[in-house]
Parts: C-alpha cells; structure tokens; sequence
C-alpha cells in the first residue's frame, strides 16, 4: 500500500516536558487515519509536526515526500488543515470566506461542488459569527478542502457538535474520503474513531500504544468483558471471584474484567447459585474502544 | 498577487461593516476640528490660519489612529484568534497578509484625510496644499514610517485588550505631545524635547509645511528620521512576526 505519511521515533519537547516520545507510525493512500488520545496525550503536537507548523526534535517524517518543517511552502500547495477552535474573521461572510480562501490556491477551486456537499448554500450571506457550532465547523471543513487537498488534516473536526451533526459531519468526511483525499484525524471521542476511522492510533502520554484497525483493537481481550445485572450483588464479592482482575458497577449493572472470562463465568455462576442470588442479561462483551482505552489508563497507572 | 488584492478588498468591506471604528476613523476628527475651530477658529496663530495648521496635523493624527488601530489592534485580534493560523496552513505568504492589510489600511485613511480636507476648505476656507505633489510623497512616506511602526509594536501585544491599550497610549501620548492639539510653543522646555522623541512630531513638522510653507526639499531632515524609523520597524516587524501566541 502507498505511504502517504510515514513517521519513525518522533520526538518532542517543551521545555522539560516531553511531548512525544519515539513514535512511529504509517498513514496509508485513501485511509481515514485516527489519533486518538485523552487531552493532553500528544494528538494535537503530533499533528501540527506532520502540518510542518512545529520542528520535531527527533525522528524522520515524511509527508507526501516532503520533510514538513523544511518545505512548508509545497506542502501548504498539496494538504488542507482544520484547526481546532479556529476562527476566521468574525464579519466575512461565508461565500467571501470561500472565494477568497479560493485565491490562495493555484488550481481550479471545488467551491460549487462543496456548497452543495455541505449544504452551505443558505448560510452563503451569513457572518462567520453569526453561525452556530456546526456550521463553523461546516465552512471551515470547506475552507481546508476547496483544493482537493491529497491530504487533509482535521484536529478534532466534532469537537462541541451535537449527536446528529456529528453523524453529518461524519458522513462528509466520508465522503472527501471517497473522493480521493487521505484524511488523518484527532479525536477523543472513542466512538468517533470507531465508526469513522479506518485505522486508528492510540497515544497516551506522548506514546504509542496501539495502531490497528478499530475491530482488530476490539478482538484485543483487554477491552472484552461480562456484563450483567444482579441487584445483590457487589463490588466486593466478585474482585475475589477467580481471575477478576476489575470490576465496574454502575447502578445495578456490572462490568467484570478478568484474564479468562469463560472461568470466571463459571465461577460467578457457581457463586450465584450457591448463595441463591438472582443475575439477569448476562453476556460476553466485546467492549469499545472506549473500554479499552480505560483499559489501558488503569494498566499505566498500576505500573 | 490576486490574494492580496481580494484580501485587501474584504478587509476594507468588513471595516465598514464595524459601525465603531467607521465613526472613530471618519467622523471624530472632523468634530475634533470643529471643536478645536469653534475655539479658535477666527484667531489667526503666527503667520498662519488655524485650519491651515489643524487640518494637516489631524491628517497626521489619523495616519497614527488608522495604523494603530485598524491596523495593529486588529491583527492582534487575528493573531489572538486564530485567524492567522488558519492562513500558516495556505500557501499565503506573510507578506502578502501584511501587504494587503497595508492597502486596506492606506484606503481608509486616504478617505479620512479628503474628508478633512473638504471639510477644512467648506467650514474654513482651507486651500489645497501649496506643494500637492510634495504634500502627497510626505503623506506616503509617514504611512512608510507609521504603518510598520505600528505593526511591530502591537504585535508585541499578547492579546487584543493589551494591542488595544499599548495603541491608546502612543496615540494620547502623540495627540497632546506632538502639537497636534496644543501648539508646543506653550509647552515647557522639557516636553518639547519629548515630543522631539515622538515620530508624529515630524509628521506633522512635514505635513504643515508642504500644505502652507515650502516643498518637501526644504525638509530633509524630518523626510531622513521618519524613513529611517520606516526601516527599522519593517525589519523589527518581519524579523518578530508571529502566527500564533503559541
């Protein structure tokens, strides 16, 4: 498969704060590329050394060929950013907005086909200020893209969106996707990354600490666990059930984590049913990659 | 080029968009004149009129308001907003921002100088200048020295609020000490060496004499200190300009 990004033992600090930490990572020709994270992990830093706005300290990367910080100018020709919580001029309107963001670039502009796309067309004489949320994120979704950019960059594209403008805003970069743009992505909504991207990096900490496809993730028995319901039942008396290494309880529902879930299955039941308590919707679950995420914060925590 | 053009073009359109900075670029100077005329209007002051010395040292001070304020105050809001972000990622050079905004900011003081001027000639019977081809190189070569001046010293600003009171203090400080307002000949020995120190002091010096005395030849000196300070600035200014306060 074509590399579109390839990074090997990046670098980066602030001042004696390590950002990054020797990650590496390949991004693929027409793949919806996650990085996901907590605040703080090192998303952001990582996407602005690809971007060429930061110098790595360390590592090699290579974006579309170009070394980022060193031919910033061609890059800027060939990629599409969008910022997270950025602004354009709080009284351009929108179709100004869009023809002049289309004078930055040498080729023919996609202005027309992304006012249909995205629907733009009743807010074209709207001030950018007077928007809402998602129709900032809207216009400025369309600023990064006029160009057909080979490669577009979105940090945290539905960053205070609502449900269904989240799906929306999914199924439009689905559909820059499709039209040929690679797409990397920061977010730190697990589920976004489950339902959009098709591989996903997880950076905790300025590390790496997975790079798969969100299902492969999921098959990781990290994040696998039994869930059920019992209104007897508590905390304690299942850490001591063999294998359990966790237990979450919320309300009357439980989710147990354990190293053989099968075993400590039947010794949940086998509890139950000595002591006559009653359990309901018992199941073995695959998890999210939210699970998985928490998954691995406690694992770095004991450690 | 044509992203500078279309640009500076916005820009100017958005000015007039901000009812605010419409009435303080245009119409507070020319109340500030009528003021200032209702005063003294009838007293001729030395070998001059008074609007023959107020009208050209207003266009002074409004070479100092547009370049602080629709310039310098502005940016600083772009940088403190994320506006210039969004343009580190274009293929939009730094210079071409700053150049448009330059423009934009040159057309709107253009207008406010004519509105001065046409107001001068009505209420007052202001002539054209004397040396108008002088009166015009003195004109560009203060917006040469103010507009980069400007510029650096508010992006040393880290936020608008701070760019906004940084601009209010130059401007106050110029207004009351470069005899813009309150001739320097009534003023204490101390402060008109001050005001020797402020850049709008030659402005004014250059402007009120091409308008009424002689040709921008005879001011070599004042030409010689505001290119000067036009040079350093644009240096200062390219050398430290930031995208971001990150």
């Amino acid at each position: 498969m074509e590399r579109v990004i390839s990074v090997e033992h990046l670098t980066k600090s602030f001042g004696s704060i390590q950002a990054v930490k020797g990650i590496s990572f390949h991004v693929h020709k027409g793949e919806i590329f996650g990085i996901i994270g907590p605040n703080g992990a090192g998303k952001t830093t990582t996407l602005e050394i690809l971007e060429g706005i930061q110098k790595a300290d360390g590592g090699v990367v290579d974006v579309l060929g170009l070394n980022p910080s060193r031919q910033l100018k061609q890059l800027n020709h060939r990629i599409g950013v969008q910022f997270q919580a950025t602004s354009i001029q709080k009284k351009m309107k929108v179709k100004e907005a869009l023809d002049l963001f289309s004078s930055f670039y040498e080729g023919a502009s996609q202005k027309d086909e992304l006012i249909k796309i995205l629907g733009l067309e009743e807010k074209l004489n709207s001030h950018f200020n007077d928007l809402s949320g998602g129709w900032k994120q809207r216009v400025t979704l369309a600023l990064a893209t006029l160009h057909k950019p080979e490669l577009l960059f979105l940090d945290e594209p539905s960053m205070g969106l609502d449900p269904h403008a989240r799906r929306e805003m999914w199924s439009m970069i689905r559909m820059l996707r499709d039209q040929g743009s690679t797409i990397v992505i920061t977010t730190h909504y697990m589920e976004e990354a489950e339902k959009l991207c098709d591989r996903v990096a997880m950076i905790y900490g300025g590390e790496l600490k997975a790079v798969d496809t969100p299902k492969e993730l999921l098959n990781n028995n990290a994040a696998h666990y039994l869930g059920f319901e019992s209104e007897q039942l508590t905390v304690d008396d299942l850490l001591i059930v063999n294998g359990v290494t966790r237990v979450e309880q919320e309300h009357h529902s439980f989710k147990v984590f354990s190293d053989d879930l099968q075993n400590t299955a039947y010794h949940i039941f086998s509890h139950c049913h000595e002591r006559d308590i009653p359990i309901h919707n018992f199941k073995f679950e695959k998890g999210s990659l939210d699970d998985l995420f928490v998954q691995y914060l406690k694992k770095e925590h004991a450690e | 080029m044509n992203a500078v053009i279309k640009l500076a073009q916005l820009e100017t359109k958005m000015f007039f968009r901000d009812r605010l900075s419409v009435f303080w670029t245009f119409l507070f100077p020319v109340v500030m004149i009528w003021l200032f005329g209702s005063m003294f209007g009838d007293n001729p002051m030395g070998n001059f009129t008074f609007a023959e010395l107020f009208v050209p040292s207003w266009i002074g001070v409004n070479i100092v308001t547009t370049s602080f304020f629709t310039l310098g105050t502005v940016l600083a809001g772009y940088r403190e907003t994320g506006v210039l972000r969004r343009y580190q990622s274009t293929p939009l050079a730094s210079w071409k921002i700053l150049a448009a905004h330059t423009v934009q900011g040159t057309v709107i003081f253009a207008i406010s100088a004519v509105l001065l001027m046409v107001f001068g000639m009505l209420m007052y019977d202001l002539h054209i200048p004397e040396y108008i081809a002088s009166t015009l190189l003195a004109l560009l070569i203060s917006i040469l020295a103010f507009f980069p001046f400007a510029l650096f010293i508010t992006s040393l600003a880290k936020n608008t609020q701070s760019a906004a009171a940084i601009s209010s203090l130059f401007l106050n400080l110029m207004l009351f000490l470069s005899g813009a307002t309150f001739p320097l000949e009534m003023m204490p020995t101390v402060l008109q060496y001050v005001s020797k120190a402020l850049p709008l002091y030659y402005v004014i010096e250059l402007l009120r004499g091409t308008w009424n005395a002689g040709p921008i030849t005879d001011y070599g000196m004042e030409v010689g200190i505001l290119l000067t300070i036009g040079l350093v600035s644009v240096i200062l200014a390219s050398r430290f300009f930031r995208w971001s306060d990150k």
